[in-house]
This record gives C-alpha cells, sequence and structure tokens, in this order.
C-alpha cells in the first residue's frame, strides 16, 4: 500500500474548524448557511481525494495524516483507506443536506440552534476520526468519540430525548467495555496493536481465542448498528432527535458499526478464518452465525415498524432493518455480496434521510407525526409527497429507486452462494418493508384531508429543495448504479474481496445481468405512453377533495372514513401473538438486577456497627492464613 | 538541604499559627499559605534534585540504616510531596468565624502526609500515619455539626481499632525478623516472613492502614464522613490521605511480601472494594455519598492495579492515583453548591454553567472516555491484569469493565438531571469555590495535549520505583550481617 499525498490533514482541520465556526456563531441564522458551506468544503476534499483513485494504479492506496501520537509503547496513526473514504463522503453528504434543511425556515423561531449545528459538526469530526483509524487503539478512541458525539445529537432537546439518549449511552458503554476487552486481550498476546500485526497473529491463533475476541468486538460493533438483540435503544432515540438530525443519524451514525465490523471480521480475522471456525455440535460456523444474525436483524424490526404509529419511529424502525441487509451482504463476502451490501449503505443513506427531511417537513407544518392524526396532504404538500414517494420505493427495493439495485444484488448473492433460507428471510423482510411504508405514505398523504389540516402549505423552498435533491440522488443511482459501484470499488479492494465487473447501468454476471439504463428507461417510456393516453383522451374532470360520496350518501368533511388506525388489523390477528417482548423483558431483568445489587451494597455500608466488620474480617483473614 | 525540612516547617508553623493570629488578625490569614507555599518550593526542588541525580537517601541523625531512621525520595514521592502541597493550597479553608482550628490542622497534616511519603521503615511510617489520623479526626469534627462530630467518632474509632492492629502487625514483623527497616526486611523476608506469621502480619497491617485506605470491609466510615464533613475535608481526605494509606500498604507489599500470596488477597480486597463502591454509588441519592462511593471504588482499582508485581502494575496504580488526586477534589469542590439530595440538582446547569462543563468533563474521565486520562489509566490497569495472565485476573478485569457501565450510569444520570430545564433555586457556585476546581480540571486537561511524553515519563518513574534491588542498594550501602542480635 502506497500513501498519497493527504488531503486528510486539510478534511480533519476543516471539521475541526466547523466546530469552532459554529459554536462561535451561536443561535444566528448566518450559522447554519456557514455549517452547509464548510461541510461543502469537506465534501469537495473528499472528493478530491476520491479522483486520486481513478489515477491510482490499486485501489488500496492510504492518504496519511501527520496526526500521530505514541502512548504506552502503542504507535497511533490516523489514515483513511478505501473503505473509510466511502463511508467519509455518506457521512459528510448526510451532514450536508442536513444542515442545509436546518439552516432555512426550519431553524426560525426555534432555540437550541447553536446546540444542534455544535453537536452536527462534533458527529461529522469524530466520524472522519474513527472512518480514518489506522490502529485499534485509534480506532477505540474514534469509536468512544462517536459513541459520545451521538449523544449529545440525542439528547439536546432534552425530556424524552435525554431518557432515550440516556438508555442508548449505557448500551454503547456496554460495546465500548467489550470492545475494550478485545482490543486489550489482542495486545497481550499479539504484542503489537496495528493491523498487520494483529492480523498476522489471528492467523495462527488458536480457534477459541479468535472467537472470544470476535464474540466481544461484534458484540461491542453491533450494539451501534442496533442489531437484535441490541435493537432496543435505538429507535427512541433516532425519532426524539430534532428533524434534520434525525436524518443524519439515520442515514449514517449506526453504519459505524458495520465500518468497524467489515474491519475485524473480514479484513483482520478473514472470512475463510469465519468459515472455519465451526460452532460445536451443528453444522454451523461462525460466518453463518453473523449472517443469521443480519436475517434475524433484517425481519424482527422490519415487522416492528409494520405496527409503529409514530411515523418517526416507523422510519428508525426501518433504519434498524436495513442494516440488517448491509450486514447480510458484506458477510456473504462475494464481489457481489459485498458491493451489494456497501452500496446499499449508500443507497440507504439517501432515500433514509429524504424520508426523514420529508416526515419533518409534515411535522413542521401539521404540528405531529402521529399517523393516525394526518391524511390527505397530498394537495397541500406535493413536494413533500414526492419525496416520500420517491424514499419509500427505494425503501421498499422497487425499481426505479437505488434501493432495488443494492437489494437486487444482495439477492443474487445469496442465491449464488447456495444460501436460500437467507435469500427466504431477506424477501420476508422485503414485504415487510413494502406493507410498512404503503402505511406511512397512506396514512399520511393520501386518503381524508382532516379539517384542521385544509389550510396547510407546502414547506419553504429552503427545506423542499434540499429533500427533493436527496430523492433525485436516489433517482439518478438507481438509474445509473455504476456511479456508485465505483465509488464502492475501493472499499471493497480494502477489504480484500475481488473486484465486481459492472458498467454504468448495473452489473453482468455469468449468472444473470442487470442493467438500471434499460430497466428505468423502459419504465418512463412506459409511463410516457401511458401519461399520453391519460391525458390525451377524454377529458378528465377535477373533483373537489372533500366531495365525496359512499352507499350513495354525501361524506361531510368533519365524518372521518378514513382508514388509519389499526392499519394491518388482519395481518396483526395473525402474526400479533408472535410480538413477545422477550428481549425487552431481558433488559428489564439486567436493570432489575444491578438495582438488587445496589441495594445490597448500600445496605451493606449503611451498617452503624462498623467495627464488627473490622474484627470479622481479622478473624477471617487469619484464618485463610493459618489454613489456607 | 534536610529532607525533614518539609516535615518541619508545616508543623512549626501549625503550633506557630494560633499565636500569630492572636496577635493579628491579617498576618494569621496569610501565614498558613506562606508556609504552604515553603513548602511547595521545597517540594518543587526535591523534585529537580531527583530528576537530576536519581533517587536519595537521607540518615535521619546521621544515624545509618537498618538501625537508624531512613528518608527515601525518589521520582514518585516527590511527586507526591507536590500534590500534598498543592492540594493543601488549593483546599485551604475559606475563611470562618473560629478562624484557627482548619487552618492549624490542615498544616499539621501537611506536614504528616509529606513524612508518611518519605518514610522508609515501618516504625516511622506508623508515627506519621497515627500523626494524619489524628489531624483528620479534628478536620472532619471541626466544622461542629451534630452530624459530622457522630461520623468523626465512628471514624475515630474504627482508625484506632485499626491503627491498634496495624501495631500488632508490626510488632509480629519485629519479633520475627528484629528489624522495621523496609529495605532491611526485603533481605530477609523470603527466608523469614514467608510463612504463616508473616502473612498474618501481612493481613493485620493491611486491614489497619486498609481503613484509611477505604479498602472493603473497614471502610464502612466513609460515606458518612465524606458527606457531613466539609467539602475540603473530604477533599482532601479522599484526595490525599487515602492514596497515601495506600502508598504505605504498596511499600510494605513491594518490599517485604513480593511474590506471595499477598498479591492475591490485595486483588481480591480490591476486588470487592471496586465493586461494592460502584453499587452503592449506582443507589446512592446524595451527591457527597456519591462522590464517597465513588472514591472507594477508584481506590479498589489502586488496590487491584497494585496486586499485579512488576512495572505494569506501577504503573497503572500510579496513573489511577493521580487522576483520582486531582478529578476527586475538584467534585468536591463542586459538592459544596451542589451537596445534599440528588433531586436538589435538577437544572441546576443553567445557574451554574461552568460548574456544569467541568462535571461533565470530571464524569467522563472518571468513566474512562478517551482521549481523557480516566482512559489511559483504565488502560494501563487493564493491561496489567491481562497480562498477569491468571484466571482470577481476567475475572477481576471483566468486573472492573461492566462496572464501568455501572459507573456512566449513575453519573450520566446525574448530568441528565443538572441539565433537565427547569428553573433551579440552586446558587450559582462562587469563584473561591470554582477557581480551584477550574485548575484541577484544566490541570487534567492540559495533560491530554501532552498525553504522551506524560504517559512515556510515568513509565520511568514506575520503572525505577518498582526497582527493589537497586532500592535496597541505596538503603543499605554496605553488606550487613543477616542477623541483628536483639
Amino acid at each position: 500500500m502506497s500513501m498519497l499525498a493527504g488531503n486528510l490533514d486539510l478534511l480533519l482541520l476543516t471539521a475541526l474548524l466547523t466546530i469552532v465556526l459554529t459554536y462561535a456563531m451561536g443561535n444566528r441564522r448566518v450559522n447554519g448557511w456557514c455549517a452547509t458551506g464548510l461541510y461543502g468544503i469537506q465534501l469537495l476534499f473528499l472528493i478530491m481525494m476520491g479522483m486520486q483513485y481513478t489515477q491510482a494504479t490499486t485501489n488500496l492506496q492510504l492518504f496519511s495524516s501527520s496526526l500521530t501520537a505514541t502512548m504506552f509503547g502503542n504507535h497511533l496513526v490516523w489514515e483513511m483507506s478505501g473503505l473509510g473514504w466511502f463511508f467519509a463522503v455518506i457521512t459528510v453528504g448526510a451532514a450536508l443536506f442536513s444542515s442545509w434543511y436546518a439552516a432555512g425556515a426550519w431553524s426560525e423561531k426555534r432555540d437550541g440552534m447553536r446546540l444542534f449545528h455544535v453537536a452536527m459538526a462534533v458527529n461529522v469530526f469524530s466520524m472522519l476520526l474513527l472512518l480514518s483509524s489506522g490502529d485499534l487503539l485509534s480506532l477505540f478512541i474514534g469509536w468512544e468519540l462517536v459513541s459520545w458525539a451521538s449523544y449529545l445529537i440525542m439528547t439536546q432537546r432534552g425530556g424524552a430525548a435525554a431518557n432515550a439518549a440516556f438508555r442508548y449511552i449505557l448500551y454503547a458503554t456496554a460495546g465500548a467495555v467489550a470492545i475494550l476487552a478485545a482490543i486489550i486481550l489482542l495486545h497481550q498476546k499479539a504484542g503489537s496493536l496495528d493491523f498487520e500485526t494483529v492480523r498476522t497473529y489471528l492467523a495462527q491463533a488458536p480457534n477459541a481465542l479468535v472467537w472470544v475476541i470476535m464474540l466481544l468486538f461484534a458484540c461491542g460493533f453491533l450494539i451501534k448498528m442496533a442489531a437484535v438483540p441490541f435493537h432496543l435503544w435505538q429507535a427512541a432515540a433516532y425519532s426524539q432527535t430534532p428533524g434534520p438530525a434525525a436524518a443524519f443519524l439515520g442515514a449514517i451514525s449506526s453504519r459505524m458499526g458495520l465500518f468497524a465490523l467489515a474491519i475485524v471480521l473480514i479484513n483482520l480475522i478473514g472470512v475463510a478464518r469465519l468459515i472455519d471456525m465451526s460452532i460445536p455440535y451443528t453444522f454451523l460456523d461462525a460466518r453463518t452465525l453473523w449472517l443469521w444474525v443480519a436475517a434475524i436483524t433484517v425481519i424482527v424490526p422490519t415487522f416492528i415498524a409494520l405496527t409503529q404509529t409514530d411515523a418517526r419511529m416507523l422510519l428508525a424502525w426501518h433504519g434498524i432493518g436495513q442494516g440488517g441487509y448491509m450486514l447480510l451482504g458484506i458477510m456473504v463476502a462475494s464481489p457481489l455480496g459485498v458491493s451489494g451490501g456497501l452500496m446499499h449503505v449508500f443507497n440507504h443513506a439517501s432515500y433514509q434521510a429524504a424520508l426523514f427531511l420529508a416526515v419533518t417537513s409534515v411535522v413542521y407544518r401539521t404540528g405531529t407525526a402521529d399517523l393516525d392524526r394526518l391524511g390527505g396532504l397530498v394537495t397541500r404538500m406535493p413536494l413533500a409527497f414526492t419525496t416520500m414517494l420517491l424514499g419509500i420505493i427505494g425503501l421498499a427495493g422497487l425499481p426505479p429507486m437505488n434501493g432495488f439495485v443494492s437489494k437486487w444484488m444482495v439477492y443474487k448473492s445469496l442465491l449464488d452462494a447456495n444460501m436460500p433460507l437467507l435469500f427466504l428471510a431477506s424477501v420476508i423482510g422485503t414485504l415487510g418493508t413494502i406493507l410498512s411504508v404503503y402505511k406511512l405514505i397512506h396514512n399520511t398523504f393520501l386518503g381524508q384531508l382532516r379539517l384542521e389540516y385544509r389550510d396547510v402549505k407546502e414547506v419553504p423552498w429552503s427545506m423542499s429543495v434540499p429533500m427533493l435533491v436527496l430523492g433525485g440522488i436516489a433517482f439518478i443511482t438507481g438509474y445509473l448504479p455504476g456511479l456508485v459501484l465505483d465509488m464502492a470499488a475501493p472499499a471493497q479492494a480494502v477489504l480484500g474481496i475481488a473486484p465486481l465487473p459492472h458498467h454504468l447501468g448495473g452489473v453482468t454476471a455469468a449468472t444473470g445481468s442487470l442493467n438500471m439504463i434499460w430497466v428505468v428507461s423502459i419504465l418512463i417510456v412506459s409511463i410516457g405512453i401511458g401519461a399520453l393516453i391519460f391525458y390525451g383522451g377524454n377529458r378528465t374532470s377535477r373533483v373537489h377533495q372533500f366531495d365525496n360520496y359512499a352507499g350513495g350518501h354525501f361524506l361531510t368533511a368533519d365524518m372521518r372514513y378514513h382508514y388509519s388506525h389499526n392499519f394491518y388489523a388482519g395481518l396483526m390477528r395473525v402474526i400479533g401473538p408472535w410480538y413477545r417482548g422477550s428481549v425487552q423483558w431481558l433488559e428489564t431483568g439486567l436493570v432489575s438486577i444491578s438495582n438488587f445489587s445496589a441495594d445490597l451494597a448500600n445496605g451493606i455500608y449503611r451498617n452503624a456497627y462498623t467495627s464488627a466488620y473490622l474484627l470479622f474480617t481479622v478473624v477471617a483473614g487469619l484464618t485463610w492464613v493459618m489454613f489456607g | 538541604m534536610s529532607l525533614v525540612l518539609v516535615i518541619a516547617i508545616p508543623i512549626l508553623g501549625a503550633f506557630l499559627l494560633p499565636m500569630l493570629s492572636h496577635r493579628s488578625a491579617v498576618l494569621g490569614r496569610l501565614f498558613g499559605p506562606i508556609i504552604i507555599a515553603v513548602n511547595l518550593g521545597l517540594a518543587l526542588s526535591i523534585w529537580q534534585h531527583v530528576t537530576l541525580n536519581g533517587p536519595q537517601v537521607e540518615w535521619i541523625g546521621g544515624f545509618a540504616a537498618p538501625l537508624g531512621i531512613v528518608f527515601h525520595v525518589d521520582q514518585f514521592t516527590a511527586i507526591l510531596l507536590l500534590a500534598i502541597a498543592v492540594m493543601t493550597i488549593l483546599l485551604w479553608p475559606r475563611r470562618m468565624e473560629d478562624p484557627i482550628r482548619e487552618p492549624v490542622l490542615s498544616l499539621v497534616l501537611m506536614g504528616a502526609a509529606s513524612g508518611l511519603a518519605l518514610s522508609s521503615d515501618l516504625f516511622n511510617l506508623f508515627v506519621f500515619y497515627e500523626l494524619t489520623a489524628v489531624a483528620s479526626y479534628g478536620l472532619v469534627a471541626s466544622r461542629a455539626t451534630g452530624p459530622s462530630q457522630i461520623a468523626a467518632i465512628r471514624f475515630l474509632i474504627l482508625s484506632a481499632a485499626g491503627s491498634a492492629l496495624a501495631l500488632l502487625g508490626i510488632a509480629l514483623i519485629y519479633s520475627i525478623t528484629g528489624s522495621l527497616n523496609l529495605a532491611y526486611l526485603a533481605q530477609v523476608a523470603p527466608t523469614l516472613l514467608s510463612g504463616p506469621l508473616g502473612m498474618s502480619a501481612f493481613m493485620l497491617i493491611l486491614i489497619g492502614f486498609g481503613v484509611k485506605a477505604e479498602l472493603f470491609p473497614v471502610n464502612t466510615w466513609v460515606p458518612e464522613v465524606y458527606a457531613s464533613a466539609s467539602s475540603r475535608v473530604s477533599a482532601m481526605l479522599s484526595g490525599v490521605v487515602s492514596k497515601l494509606a495506600m502508598v504505605v500498604i504498596l511499600k510494605v507489599l513491594i518490599t517485604v511480601y513480593a511474590n506471595t500470596s499477598a498479591s492475591l488477597v490485595m486483588l481480591v480486597v480490591g476486588l470487592l472494594t471496586l465493586v461494592s463502591g460502584e453499587l452503592a454509588a449506582y443507589r446512592a441519592k446524595d451527591f457527597r455519598r456519591m462522590l464517597a462511593f465513588s472514591s472507594i471504588a477508584q481506590l479498589g482499582m489502586v488496590a487491584m492495579a497494585f496486586s499485579v508485581s512488576g512495572t505494569a502494575g506501577l504503573l497503572a496504580g500510579f496513573a489511577i492515583m493521580l487522576h483520582h488526586l486531582l478529578a476527586k477534589p475538584a467534585l468536591f469542590l463542586l459538592a459544596e453548591r451542589w451537596g445534599g439530595h440528588l433531586d436538589r440538582l435538577t437544572g441546576a446547569a443553567y445557574s451554574s454553567k461552568t460548574g456544569a462543563i467541568l462535571f461533565l468533563f470530571l464524569a467522563l474521565s472518571l468513566i474512562g472516555v478517551p482521549p481523557l486520562p480516566g482512559f489511559w489509566a483504565k488502560y494501563l490497569l487493564l493491561t496489567a491484569l491481562f497480562g498477569h495472565d491468571q484466571s482470577l485476573y481476567y475475572f477481576a478485569a471483566a468486573v472492573l469493565l461492566i462496572t464501568t457501565v455501572i459507573e456512566a450510569a449513575y453519573l450520566m444520570r446525574i448530568l441528565q438531571r443538572l441539565y433537565q430545564h427547569k428553573n433551579s433555586t440552586l446558587e450559582p457556585h462562587r469563584a473561591s469555590e470554582l477557581v480551584p476546581a477550574l485548575v484541577l480540571g484544566g490541570t487534567l486537561f492540559l495533560s491530554v495535549l501532552v498525553a504522551a511524553p506524560l504517559g512515556a515519563a510515568l513509565s520511568g518513574i514506575a520503572r525505577s520505583s518498582a526497582d527493589i534491588p537497586a532500592y535496597i542498594q541505596r538503603v543499605l550501602p554496605v553488606d550487613v550481617p543477616k542477623e541483628i542480635n536483639v
């Protein structure tokens, strides 16, 4: 691997500058625009770094930074690989759009904007530090900074948000101590914490030790990804975060766990070793374990999302579920699978951010995100509707959006790897997603418009442009997926997987190709033909939205005939019993045990006859000495 | 320039202070800080001397070891002397109606603590330990409120019983070996003190000194005393005195009882201290009690660190001690305004912004968030525990990691309450409380910026302190006969 002239220093310095400037500018309106501009500059630096890949001989180039330190014999370096670069582009892009949305009318007459922008800047900086870590200790430092930065951004609103963020930080600390245990264990066994030494050591370490290290690392990183069974904290925390910040978190925050997991499992341990490590008394191995964790993460949160009545909670649960697809693709470890998983990170970021921003727009105008209380807003907020439509088609993974391409690649890689059950699991997840997102758009935009919302207007341009651009990105990268696949190629090389032959429109594979240019073009042409027939034919008559009849009766506007509450009643009657809350029970149990032990300890210290302890200790100690 | 000055000047000052303050109130107020400044200057010159010329030994009265009293100072001891002086000045009592009790006792405490750091034989250690204890009893009771007096009495009883036990242990060692000099004992211990009698002596010394070192289960005085005494006294006790008691135990452990099962006892005691401290802190509903339990837990970590023999254990222990020495007094200074039931703290961050930021910083450092110094201290401890490669040590490391989560829980709970949106009835912190706390917090913050060279320096210090053969060679330069006829 050779070093490239670093724009990394400039990137990190700009990120640091963003923090300082957003803090200095306080609650002024210009703060948001300044932050957006600075994120744009950071994205520019990243693009300049990316262009060097096209000129480079291999995709294993590292961008080095002058940030190094030596602590207690450990040499800490910060350098960005292709994998880090891929995630960094998504991070800064998500921050750019969120900050753009928040810079305009959304922040008018809203207090706490300084904390909002500073928190997002701190998040971006810490994520860039994590993504450019060059050894395990700097990875841990970056990881902790990211965890606490996420806490800051989640807790800023106070109240219920602070409670959700508190639950998050407990999970995050538990994950962090697991990661620290694995790192120090590796340090003791391998002698050093840089990636090459660790990789060489793990290659010849006994299976039991690799199992322990892998489980410790994986549990720590999976907590951030909110994979099952660590999934309980994320939805509440993300949905309580202020709108654009929730878009940022939902787009990229939990993917930091995926980044670290990919490094440890694929780069350091290696897929061949994972397949080698079999679980005793079963026919499964470590890779199958993670594949099934991913599959369950696809299914369970998606069907929890199905039952949600808060639009933001619904989206947050979907965010968790889609993470399962990414993990699934990466663990299959074939060129197609890894590309699919990585591309899904980008795609998901684009439409998840768009969806969160659309929901935030609805909240901005109507004051609620409760799906039982909305409806019919399509005529009042057509731009938000368009964004949400593009978003949910992407989320469901249907053409012409980019979500379709990455999901297709994941499905195909599962089938190519002879894993039909996992393929079935991912398809069940897609089914749940389709049902759930239809509920989202139906309850919000379609159906009957409530009287209290009949004067609702579209959101201002400063808010609708960024979300439409995001939707547009989702469409364009669906049309031309080769753009994202080009970006993911260096990342794939870092993971040690062979490159995927692709072209601008999609993938050519021996077992079946995908050419989105054809697919989308045919779709557009068919819609065009349909539009010609529709608009060129008979004159249509426009009917007022409140002009409705049922059974021959005229329905007045105050009569509720919109079917939104308990939307999937029939389905829930069938699958309802499956919602047992077992993991919730586990969490409550752990908290109870802690409280009980704490009461015990407190009871020991409340004793008034303290000298009795002294006597007892002396007797016990001397007994141990005499007879032990 | 003799090392005795560092002890003699504060104690002399303590005796002169009441007389001077009778003559002139202004002189009385200034005299204490002047004495401390002199002591600080002495400590700095000692530090410089030791850094340039290596560890120093001083024979009191010219009598050579092992019969005479020996003072030994290496770089770590010099840091302790500096810390004692700095802490005394930062935690100097504010003006009160009867201004003499606390300053006098603080000066005595400073002298006695310096003596405790310098002493190199068991008798001298015991003398200065008792002097420190008496000064602390007086300081705890100095506010003359009902709860603090009760706490002081209970503390006195427990500590006196503990001192009696420690004296019994010392007498046991003397009866077996005929000497109390640590270097001489280090030479004869493998043959004479490795049996049950020797181990009993260690147990008695551990339990006896463990009272002040806040070890389980003789640390029940801690929550009571820290909650009822004045915050500055609690800060001094938890920041300085407990560390010195732990250093006493350390000296005995690494010179006399190295490579015995005494290390295992230290580990178990440290583990129990850590677990009981963190769990009780989770349950605590009073701010100062929470700080007391947190202090207990951190000292448990120090004990666990010292149970690992060699440089790694010493390095971890020193790092945790120094970190806690800076962090906990700062928290106690914040507690001057924030002490009491935790519910009083609702919304306090909006009336005292700097205090809240400082609390956030210190809490993150205690939990162990990189790149703050508390993280490096815990990292060193974990490295030492993992490096020992025994199953009990792995278990201890796992317990340490789990208790970190509990620590995060109770500290973040308080932080959440501080930042709750509610008009607080608490007054903001005064400058006299905030400035010393900011000095301590600022030192911790600066240590982040110079983390790498600081870590390297600390490693060097630990290496030199762990070198027992060199220590023996320094204290007993000529070969002395193995047997002393008593």
